[in-house]
């Protein structure tokens, strides 16, 4: 747990150092629709980013930017989300690593989901040539629009109709199963194909909740779980426009 | 010199619009999630074990979603169920499953599959010992739209 603590605030203290020793030199804003999909499921992503290029060779860039994230599928999976159940501990940054308490989970499938998330981000980006760059973002905070659903709420092999199932309103980062809402997140790789256009191949991580109305968990410490999250491995390819 | 850099504009063009064309289908082939469907032409004639016994029996009627007709049966052999659905048909709808429910509307329920055939006699095997008491319903229900195409009732 110390070395955890240890290794988040060297990587923090790194990121301030880097910071504070760069000047933030030519900005790089550009918008980007990005499509992917996984098992019976896809998102289109449409974002605006602002970066700064940083470092003597402004190699690095670093920025912020906002993301709507459109998602939707079939039959979707989501699991109990709540960390204290979902996880061996609540401690952020702590909570990624903690092993998973999958005794606790629930399923709720979604049957047609259908979500709308508009995020805030934060951007990070290795520009190796003038073409080729590679980066990681992700959803900071926001708010979820979306239509309600049917579900099964499938508890110890019980399984329960959720009438109306509808998307967590409201969007937070925490780290791992401490956040709420959806938030998207992308690693990538972008080849500029002029000074206007890239494309980028995706590989995007997807966390989308959905909360229920009549049928809830009823966890081991008694308590009724209405929370539950899908988090998604998928793949898919974007076109940037640079301004 | 002119020429060249409209050629190589051209070419960007071109490349953009295959890029574009080809990852329309691409995102309809990854996101084709897997249907279950229930089969419309044929008349289902699954045999069904004539030294089970009967245990159960109900007419359907109609749900609000759809015109079902046929017969519910419940067969005992050897501490093991199944449904049967006799002289069956049902109006063709999205994502049928077959349910041993506690409430007409299902809420509680036991989800047997998906229903094979809209007409004909089907069986339908029962995992575990359900109370017939409590799971009284036969249902025809469409999981996707949670509508309720049809109802037998045990009791």
């Amino acid at each position: 747990m110390k070395k955890i603590i240890l290794l988040v605030l060297v990587v923090i203290s790194g990121y301030s150092g880097f910071s504070q020793n760069k000047t933030p030199g030519k900005i790089n804003r550009f918008t980007d629709l990005t499509v992917a999909a996984g098992s019976g499921r896809g998102t289109a992503a449409f974002s605006y980013v602002h970066n700064w290029e940083l470092g003597k060779k402004q190699k690095w860039e670093a920025g912020f930017g906002a993301r709507l994230t459109s998602y939707f599928g079939s039959k979707q999976e989501h699991t109990t989300a709540p960390a204290r159940l979902a996880r061996g501990t609540t401690v952020p940054f702590a909570v990624v690593f903690a092993p998973q308490k999958s005794e606790n989970w629930d399923t709720l499938t979604v049957q047609r989901p259908w979500s709308n998330a508009l995020n805030l981000s934060v951007n990070f980006g290795y520009n190796f040539t003038d073409q080729w760059s590679a980066g990681f973002n992700i959803d900071l905070a926001g708010f979820t629009l979306g239509r309600k659903t049917a579900a099964i709420l499938t508890s110890n092999g019980i399984t329960t109709t959720e009438p109306a199932a509808k998307p967590s309103a409201f969007n937070l980062l925490l780290t791992g199963d401490l956040d709420h809402g959806s938030l998207n997140s992308e690693f990538f790789l972008k080849y500029k194909l002029n000074s206007r256009w890239g494309i980028r191949a995706v590989y995007q991580f997807y966390f989308s909740e959905y909360k229920t109305a009549t049928a809830k968990q009823v966890a081991p410490d008694g308590t009724l779980v209405t929370r539950f999250r899908q988090k998604g491995n998928n793949l898919g390819a974007g076109l940037a426009y640079h301004f | 010199m002119q020429d060249s850099l409209i050629i190589f504009k051209t070419k960007k063009s071109t490349y953009m619009k295959k890029l574009l064309t080809w990852s329309i289908p691409l995102l309809v082939l990854f996101t084709a999630c897997k249907k279950e469907k229930t089969n419309t032409s044929v008349v289902s004639m699954d045999p069904v074990d004539t030294t089970a016994q009967l245990a159960y029996r109900s007419v359907f009627t109609d749900g609000p979603y759809g015109t079902t007709m046929g017969v519910a049966k419940i067969f005992k052999k050897n501490n093991n169920y199944s449904l049967v659905l006799d002289s069956f048909s049902v109006n063709s709808g999205p994502d049928l499953h077959v349910y041993l429910s506690k409430e007409r509307q299902p809420v509680n329920f036991i989800d047997l599959g998906v229903l094979r055939n809209t007409n004909g006699t089907q069986v339908y095997t029962i995992s575990g010992m359900p109370d017939f008491m409590e799971y009284k319903f036969a249902l025809i229900h469409c999981q996707a739209f949670d509508h309720l195409f049809g109802s037998a009732n045990f009791y």
